[in-house]
């Protein structure tokens, strides 16, 4: 009888100081954890600003379609007033190329095509081409902000001059 | 007389082909050479537990310095501007410090080269297996030759100014002379304790003794143009 | 009656998937404990049993494992600090202010990772003193003393190919005296110099060879010869305990450095 209580003792302090040991490990192992993904995001990045200084809207013709390869945008003028375009292709990322004698922007990786107003046409791309926030900022110039997309065809998607 | 089952004795099973060959086996022994039994522990889990307590100790105790300092970042690498003094780093300080007395052939390429030949040869000497002591064997011999080693060595540092590197070989010496007047039968356990030390454990810990202090000197007692500070003043 | 925490683990241990994981797993049978370390790619360059002279903590003071034990926080803690880090120039010094000031737990991987660099360097010599002075570098382990003078050779290389990374002023003039010293080696001292820097001065090329090599080419080495060092151990018949030593060693030798403290 006094073995029986004396060897559940044993016991129970065996299981406590597992328990203890595993809980304690598993909340080093939690915190490590989250501390890893912490680590792993940066929290800085140093890429160019997604915001972009497109210049005086009187370089862009009426009824123009002009590509900005390094910043990978469209600035369109058409009736409605000036709206932003993004030139990166909504299927694999490739940059698209504007077409005048076709009319239509055309992707060159696998033949997707859009019309002006960023609206697939044809080809393997899932979305239309979406429409980027533009504005006029103090000095008259041209701002594109290339991690913003805006509605297509909205009123207030549009700089009108 | 000895057990009379000390032994048993066997015979070649195929006595027509062979000669009879009878095996005496003396019991406890066998023909292989074998290690001698004792206690045996599983690996896991006393050997790996004992492991895992000791490194875990160490990542806490590692953990918390670095919690607590923070590892040295000065300004950006100016190949035109050599900060004074320019040190290498902590374990190559005693280094550095002996490059302060001998041109940088001795003191950067030969004395290292030497220590590096001579811990690896280390077991391969055979001059002294028994490891007796050094001075319990042929006294006046021996004496006389740690005479002439020790004050060779001695003049030579004195010759180059080398105080740093003198100090400690001389104390060693000391030490080596109270060894070489003790004896197993001496008063104190300290003294027999240093009558049995053969001469590897002088040489290596007279190396010890060097690389300790020529380390903190460099690491402490040297300021600006190499010049020697007491550390405490500024 | 419901089941318990430990009646689910149970449970999860019988299945199938688990089994075919861990195929024998713990437990507290002598078989099962032999095969936890025979069925080990990691662990079986142990033994299943050691003798137990060889768990005494006063005679190695555990320096060899706590050896081990740094170098695999070094490699925890190195692998990570990579990932923000560029070897180019002057970018690996904005990547060191980086991780020291924006990097989440940047600070803390950078400085355990310092910390114990000095701590590896300052075992390795302690390790390497305590061997001498127990003894336990003669037959049949003479050849393991020379690969652990390598592993202290390959620990204090490591250490210096990672002094020059963060681009200081400590790391670049550190190096350029270090390097200084390799070209007074006699006939082939420039020739050294040249290759090891990649060039004539501490340069561009110098951290992308330093970065190199102590990324890659020398914590592989040391791995190696950390293998090599565990094996020899084991086949020279353990750690060294005067008195487990086989007679026929034993007769002949006298105890070495401290005859009374270290025969166990």
């Amino acid at each position: 009888m006094a073995d029986e209580t004396i060897k559940n003792d044993e016991v129970n302090r065996r299981q406590f100081f597992m328990k203890l040991g595993l809980g304690s490990l598993s909340i080093a192992a939690a915190g490590t954890a989250a501390f890893s993904y912490q680590y792993l995001e940066p929290n800085v990045l140093f890429e160019p600003s997604p915001v972009v200084n497109a210049g005086k809207p009187d370089r862009y013709p009426l009824d123009s379609v002009t590509l900005d390869v390094n910043s990978g945008i469209y600035i369109v003028h058409s009736q409605e007033g000036y709206f932003s375009l993004s030139a990166v292709c909504t299927h694999l990322g490739c940059l698209t190329a504007w077409k005048p004698e076709l009319n239509m922007i055309a992707c060159p990786c696998h033949g997707s095509k859009f019309e002006q107003s960023g609206k697939k046409i044809e080809g393997p791309a899932p979305k239309p081409l979406p429409w980027k926030r533009i504005w006029l900022n103090d000095d008259g110039d041209l701002l594109v902000d290339r991690s913003t997309d805006v509605q297509a065809q909205a009123r207030d998607s549009f700089v009108r001059v | 007389m000895s057990d009379s089952k000390d032994f048993t004795a066997g015979v070649d099973s195929n006595a027509k082909k062979s000669p009879r060959r009878i095996v005496f086996i003396t019991r406890r022994t066998s023909a292989q050479v074998k290690a001698e039994t004792e206690d045996q522990v599983q690996t896991f889990p006393e050997v790996l537990f004992r492991a895992a307590v000791a490194v875990m100790t160490l990542a806490v105790v590692l953990v918390w310095i670095a919690l607590m300092f923070n590892a040295p970042l000065e300004g950006l690498a100016d190949p035109s501007h050599t900060p004074n003094p320019a040190k290498a780093p902590w374990y190559f300080l005693g280094l550095q410090e002996m490059l302060h007395y001998f041109p940088p052939v001795v003191a950067g390429v030969l004395v290292p080269g030497l220590v590096v030949m001579a811990l690896i040869v280390i077991p391969y000497f055979k001059v002294n297996i028994e490891a007796d002591g050094l001075f319990l064997k042929d006294r006046q011999l021996r004496l006389r030759i740690f005479y002439v080693g020790a004050s060779a060595l001695s003049l030579f540092l004195l010759l180059f100014k080398v105080y740093a590197a003198l100090v400690p070989t001389l104390i060693m010496a000391g030490v080596m002379l109270v060894a070489a007047q003790s004896s197993p039968q001496s008063s104190s356990a300290f003294r027999r304790y240093l009558a049995a030390r053969p001469l590897s454990y002088w040489v290596m810990t007279w190396f010890l003794f060097e690389l300790v202090v020529l380390t903190a000197i460099g690491t402490f007692f040297r300021g600006a143009g190499w010049a020697f500070v007491w550390p405490w003043l500024g | 009656m419901a089941k318990t925490v430990d009646q689910y683990f149970d449970d999860l241990r019988g299945t199938r998937v688990w089994r075919s994981i861990f195929r024998s797993g713990t437990g507290s049978s002598t078989l099962k404990r032999a095969l936890a370390i025979q069925q080990n790619v990691f662990l079986h360059l142990f033994s299943t049993k050691v003798r137990t002279r060889m768990l005494s903590f006063s005679a190695t003071w555990y320096l060899g494992t706590l050896t081990l034990g740094t170098f695999l926080i070094l490699v925890a803690t190195g692998i990570p600090l990579m990932f923000y880090y560029h070897p180019s120039v002057p970018q690996a010094y904005a990547d060191t202010k980086d991780l020291q000031f924006v990097v989440s737990s940047g600070l803390f991987l950078r400085n355990l990772h310092r910390w114990s660099a000095h701590a590896m360097v300052f075992l390795v010599f302690a390790h390497m003193f305590k061997v001498f002075y127990r003894g336990a570098y003669r037959t049949p382990r003479e050849f393991n003393w020379v690969i652990g003078v390598i592993l202290l050779l390959m620990t204090l290389l490591l250490s210096y190919t990672g002094y020059l990374l963060p681009w200081d002023q400590l790391a670049y003039w550190a190096i350029t005296v270090g390097s200084n010293i390799a070209s007074a080696v006699p006939v082939m001292g420039e020739k050294i110099h040249f290759l090891l820097l990649g060039g004539n001065a501490v340069n561009a090329n110098a951290l992308l060879r330093f970065y190199v090599l102590h990324c890659m080419i020398l914590p592989l080495a040391a791995m190696f010869f950390v293998a090599i060092h565990f094996w020899r151990i084991r086949k020279d018949g353990g750690l060294y305990s005067h008195d487990s030593e086989p007679a026929a060693l034993r007769a002949n030798v006298a105890t070495d450095a401290a005859p009374t403290k270290e025969a166990q």
